[in-house]
């Protein structure tokens, strides 16, 4: 399944909606560079259970060896890699 | 950094668990002692550090409180080096962690009555916040800090010295430690919604540490990972079996560490120790490729029940080294069973899928019981005693909790402690299985939760009566999260997270609130857990 990173995208920021509105911020104020560790949208577990939820929603599997992990946490980076891998890996 | 060469006490009586790091700093000065972030700080360097902050906490810390220095420190070179420190005094070292809710810090502060405090530079931002109720002057070292000035006069009742007021290492002067002194006091979840701390004795890591530096014949050529935080008592293991043979302790950032399978190839790891939930997904994610991690010599998990598949797929990952499957709960001193995993012949041994918490280790004793204590048939279920050197002190300040947990059942004459965790008892040789909680005490990614202790916070911070929280989704370790469910409608759920989450690590914090107008109830009246399970199996996730 080929899917864009915008799809990716949306479907992060609709499951961590909850922790987004506690911290005041709606999807559209999330900027690129947002890093959702440092800012606290979520923990080093979370991060990998997202992984598998997107997985899983997208029917895709995603190695991130490749991915710098400074920029595993942050949403623009995270998405693209993901996009980029399902064109690669599941085409 | 040349001082602490000369303060060669090589012949000098090996006390306390630090012993082995002064040791290893006498034969292996020039070798690594920690690799924290990619700085690599050598035993003698390191060594040098923790004398100089020793000989300050030695000068200056206020008298009349415990014997307990509190670490605030994060994954950087100031924790391990004031670790250290906090032993080197004489003192237990309480580790404090800036990724908990500052509120949860003051709270741990003020319950060891710590009157010492060693800071790094990242944690620095939350003093104010953890400082703003203390009672006694304290004195607080900030060794990554140059100019003091504008702190000292923010907390003038306080002593705040930084780098260049910090003594000479030379001034330390050895003081001696009883095998009864207090190693290290770690805060658990308590049910109550104070944490417990767990005093954790000299003597009981010193078991530990020389069965397993000999089970692993470690040395200093060995490279450890340190994926636990100095809150999760695991860490122990890491730091003080490495530095009892001059081997290196490989402390990533969180970062790096959500790449564990980059990270144990980049540092060259040979001993890997994290919960099983590390494995789990590194599996997921497609990270456990055969053949991949050819450095490991040892390969260990604990903190939570290991699933079979993960041992399997890790060993075949990581074909040079062993498996291992270690239990063992704060109490009873970091891991006090094991379990060592052998293809073709454990797969059998397994119980639903999990690997078996297997055999004591020397010296040590289990007891499996029934309600009254009594020691239950061999293949029955009951609850796990264990007796030995391991068996910590007890509760820090409370000996009623200290008395319920901490028992000598009728007919015996040694104190056992009451893990809570339901085992099988074993036939003959067969290893020993573990089945599951006895309360209402669950394990997320590792970390103990009282479910009782989030009840209690959400009931006072939603104002209402009745509040559960639930283990949620279940996974073969545990579970994922909390969700959770309070009586009322006028209420307002985000809210009521936002201020929880100033009072509970992130993985305590409930992932979701639901309002109920009447909560399902059980024959005999009690809430039904079962159905609010099947509850959150009908909801959509997220």
């Amino acid at each position: 399944m080929v899917v864009s990173a915008e799809d990716i995208r949306s479907l992060v920021l609709e499951k961590l909606q909850p922790s987004l509105d506690a911290k005041g911020l709606s999807a559209e104020d999330v900027p690129d560079n947002f890093d959702l560790l440092t800012e606290g949208v979520i923990d080093s577990m979370g991060i990998l259970q997202l992984i598998v939820e997107v997985e899983a929603r997208f029917g895709i599997t995603t190695d991130f060896e490749e991915l710098d992990p400074e920029n595993l946490t942050i949403i623009g980076p995270f998405c693209r890699h993901i996009a980029k891998k399902s064109l690669t890996v599941n085409r | 950094m040349g001082t602490a060469a000369r303060l060669s006490r090589a012949n000098a009586p090996r006390q306390g668990i630090h012993g082995g790091f002064l040791h290893s700093a006498e034969r292996y000065a020039h070798r690594p002692a920690v690799e924290v972030r990619g700085t690599i700080l050598t035993y003698d360097e390191l060594r040098s550090r923790a004398m100089s902050l020793a000989a300050s906490l030695q000068r200056a810390t206020p008298s009349g409180g415990p014997p307990l220095t509190a670490v605030f420190a994060y994954r950087s070179a100031t924790a391990y080096s004031g670790v250290l420190a906090a032993l080197l005094s004489g003192h237990g070292y309480v580790p404090l962690n800036r990724t908990f809710p500052p509120d949860r810090t003051r709270t741990m502060l003020e319950r060891s009555g710590c009157r010492s405090l060693i800071v790094d530079g990242e944690s620095e931002p939350q003093l104010e916040a953890v400082l703003q109720l203390a009672k006694e002057p304290l004195l607080i070292l900030l060794p990554e800090r140059a100019d003091t000035r504008s702190l000292r006069s923010r907390w003038s009742r306080h002593t705040i010295l930084g780098a260049s007021d910090l003594e000479p290492a030379g001034k330390f002067e050895e003081k001696p430690v009883l095998p009864d002194s207090i190693a290290y006091l770690l805060f658990t979840s308590g049910s109550t919604g104070i944490p417990k701390g767990v005093m954790v004795a000299h003597r009981n890591v010193a078991h530990l540490v020389s069965f397993m530096t000999a089970r692993y014949g470690i040395s200093e050529h060995d490279r450890f990972s340190q994926t636990f935080d100095m809150t999760f008592d695991l860490s122990a293991f890491d730091m003080f079996v490495a530095w009892e043979r001059g081997a290196c302790v490989c402390c990533p950032s969180e970062k790096t560490l959500l790449n564990p399978a980059k990270f144990i190839q980049d540092a060259k790891l040979t001993v890997w120790f994290s919960v099983p939930s590390v494995g789990v997904f590194m599996k997921r994610l497609g990270a456990l490729k055969a053949g991949r991690f050819p450095t490991l010599r040892w390969s260990l998990f604990c903190g939570e029940p290991l699933p079979a598949e993960i041992a399997e797929s890790w060993s075949s990952a990581a074909p040079n080294s062993v498996v291992e499957n270690l239990y063992g709960p704060t109490e009873l001193t970091i891991a006090c069973c094991l379990y060592r995993w052998q293809e073709g012949k454990s797969e059998a041994e397994c119980l639903r899928g999990v690997v078996p918490v297997g055999y004591p280790f020397a010296g040590m004793d289990v007891l499996v019981v029934d309600e009254e204590l009594r020691e239950v048939p061999p293949g029955e279920d009951g609850e796990l005693l264990m007796a030995g050197p391991q068996v910590a002190l007890g509760y820090w300040q409370d000996p009623e909790r200290t008395a319920t947990a901490f028992v000598v059942p009728p007919g015996r004459n040694q104190t056992y402690y009451r893990t809570g965790d339901r085992v099988r008892r074993p036939k003959e040789t067969a290893p020993m299985c573990y089945v599951g909680r006895l309360d209402h005490q669950i394990k997320i990614q590792g970390h103990r939760v009282e479910l009782g202790e989030v009840e209690s916070l959400l009931r006072q911070e939603a104002g209402v009566e009745v509040a559960v929280a639930v283990g949620w989704p279940i996974t073969p370790s545990g579970a994922g999260g909390i969700e959770a469910f309070v009586l009322g409608n006028q209420l307002e759920p985000r809210a009521i997270l936002e201020r929880l989450k100033r009072k509970l690590p992130a993985y305590a914090v409930p992932r979701r609130i639901h309002l109920l107008s009447e909560l399902p109830l059980n024959p005999n009246g009690k809430i039904d857990r079962g159905q609010l399970a099947k509850l959150l199996a009908d909801l959509p996730q997220f």
